[in-house]
């Protein structure tokens, strides 16, 4: 049970449908039972799982991997360990209204190549905890890993009672099968992390999806920030896990009052910053112009590798490799999504042009994903965020550990960031457990009082308008 | 209801009719499931699992069904006074076309 080497896409949704009806009748203590379970489960193998990661990926750090793994379970657990999920979760009196929590019903879950176990563990735990049944859809260059997770929290949840194929696989899942699963008639949600390609096609299959966006994430370093820390955080970002996470900077702006420092301070830290001659070698090796977008041999790549496979040597310590850029689009390669210690690097005159560069950058295929600023002007970080078309906005801190949550800020902890409707999806949350309920709504009679004692023929008068109409609606004699 | 599980099953008009009580979680399926198996293969007439008295069910009741289905033919096969809580369960997993 769980695992389908080969399947047959209706005896896989038979199975999951027939565990979401099991699933629906436990209740919250049986239900926190298994995701205590399956956290500690998870948490208990997050090496191993980082070293096989590592191992069949051939990207990131495994030791970063592994903070990941800890993220997707001891921080997940502790964001939705308390929460109601079960039964009525809110009940206001006063308004008359109860809220019920129900499950959504099975959810497919495609996991990405650059998370491949903690983003298994993480869907896990949310659709567990909503007591939905999951069918984790593994990269195939990373299948090994991601069902080796989904197989140690099904066992166990089993061990805790879950139902039967509460959690299952597939493997090495052609196209055609994985669009005949995500247009199934009992499936009820895609919980979408993957290639642009992947999401769209779960949106496309009718079933409701939560997917993300791109991320090209523009870091702004105004000049009431600390050089030195700013450099400091983007650096833990970029480099963490050879910067896999969609939401790690992509762009320092730097305003020119503070270039010198940051460049010192880029340096002081191993950064190398790149010749017109090297950035082009590089964008050969990061970037497929025909596609539009990063290629997968640099993807996770430390700085040194990437700079061997582009042809020169750079030294061995080195964290990332600076691109002074002019421009933003298309024919700078380099302006776009890169998924390894790349960084460009734009200095601006003023706040209003390093804006203006941070907008370029924002809608150059990171809409709605996630923004950063080093300030410690509030109005500035607020101007700021009133114009960046990002979920998350986050502030003297490194972006990729800020936008996942739950580490440096207070946002949930999440491997799904969603992108609003500019990124093509529904929410600009980070996605948990509360999305993946639907909440029925007892509505008990609490009558309007002013609608109860307006003249309700006054509205087939044509002469009164909408203030006349308002100021009898609100008369209090 | 009962906490307790329990299987009665007995011949009456050559129909076989099998009365579960209580939680019909894995272990206690797993306890009746050599029996009622049995008893299933011997009957040569309509068979009926009765489940008024049956609060909770297990995937592994919803396999007992389904090999009895398969076993006996829809049209020898059924389930009857199923409460709202395992009606909806049943209606879940689509499996609610075997309650008459």
């Amino acid at each position: 049970m769980g695992q389908a080497e080969t399947f047959d896409v209706g005896e896989l949704m038979a199975r999951a449908t027939r565990a979401a009806a099991i699933f629906a009748q436990l209740d919250q203590e049986q239900t926190d039972r298994i995701v205590k379970a399956v956290h500690e489960a998870g948490f208990a193998q997050r090496v191993r799982l980082a070293r096989m990661a590592h191992e069949e990926t051939r990207m990131g750090k495994w030791e970063d991997k592994v903070l990941k793994n800890a993220l997707a379970t001891q921080m997940v657990y502790e964001d939705i360990k308390d929460v109601k999920t079960v039964g009525i979760i809110h009940d206001d009196r006063e308004r008359g209204i109860v809220e019920i929590a129900e499950p959504l019903g099975p959810i497919f879950a495609i996991v990405p190549v650059t998370n491949p176990t903690s983003t298994v563990m993480f869907k896990t735990l949310i659709a567990l905890k909503t007591r939905n049944p999951i069918i984790i859809r593994p990269h195939r260059n990373a299948a090994n890993c991601s069902i080796e997770a989904a197989r140690i929290c099904y066992e166990a949840a089993l061990a805790e009672d879950a139902p039967e194929d509460c959690i299952q696989w597939v493997h090495d899942t052609s196209r055609e099968e994985t669009q005949a699963i995500m247009a199934h008639e009992n499936l009820a949600l895609v919980l979408a992390t993957g290639g642009g390609g992947l999401v769209r096609a779960a949106y496309s299959s009718g079933t409701p999806a939560l997917g993300v966006g791109a991320g090209n994430v523009p870091v702004l370093i105004e000049k009431t920030a600390d050089p030195a820390f700013a450099v400091e955080q983007v650096l833990m970002s970029k480099t963490f896990d050879n910067g896999t996470i969609c939401a790690s900077e992509q762009a320092l702006v730097v305003e020119s009052c503070l270039a010198e420092r940051v460049i010192a301070a880029l340096k002081e830290r191993h950064a190398y910053f790149l010749s017109d001659d090297e950035t082009k070698l590089v964008e050969a090796v990061a970037f497929d112009r025909d596609k539009h977008v990063m290629t997968t041999a640099a993807m996770g790549q430390s700085a040194a590798r990437i700079a061997e496979m582009a042809g020169f040597s750079v030294p061995a310590d080195t964290s990332v490799l600076i691109a002074p850029l002019e421009g933003v689009g298309d024919d700078v390669p380099l302006s776009s999504e890169i998924l390894a210690p790349i960084l460009a690097f734009y200095v601006e005159e003023d706040f209003a042009a390093a804006v203006n560069r941070c907008l370029d950058l924002n809608y150059h295929g990171g809409i709605g994903h996630t923004a950063s600023i080093f300030s410690n002007d509030d109005a500035a970080i607020t101007e700021y965020a009133l114009l960046m078309n990002a979920g998350r906005i986050v502030v003297n801190t490194p972006s990729a550990q800020g936008a996942v949550g739950g580490l440096l800020n207070t946002l949930s902890p999440s491997f799904t960031l969603g992108c609003g409707t500019g990124g093509g999806n529904i929410t600009t949350d980070n996605i948990t457990a509360r999305h993946l309920l639907n909440v029925q709504r007892i509505a008990r009679r609490r009558p309007n009082e002013r609608f109860a004692r307006f003249d309700k023929s006054l509205y087939l008068d044509e002469a009164l308008d909408a203030a006349a109409i308002e100021r009898e609606y609100n008369r209090n004699s | 209801m009962t906490d307790k599980p329990t299987l009665t099953c007995a011949t009456t008009d050559e129909s076989l009719v099998c009365t579960f009580s209580g939680r019909l979680d894995t272990q206690a399926c797993a306890a009746v499931e050599a029996d009622l198996m049995a008893r299933v293969a011997a009957a040569t007439g309509p068979v009926v699992f009765d489940l008024a008295s049956v609060d909770y069910v297990a995937s592994m009741f919803f396999r007992l069904c389904l090999q009895t289905h398969k076993q006996v033919g829809a049209e020898r096969f059924a389930i009857a006074h199923v409460q709202p809580p395992v009606l909806r369960v049943f209606k879940i997993a689509g499996l609610d076309t075997m309650i008459r």
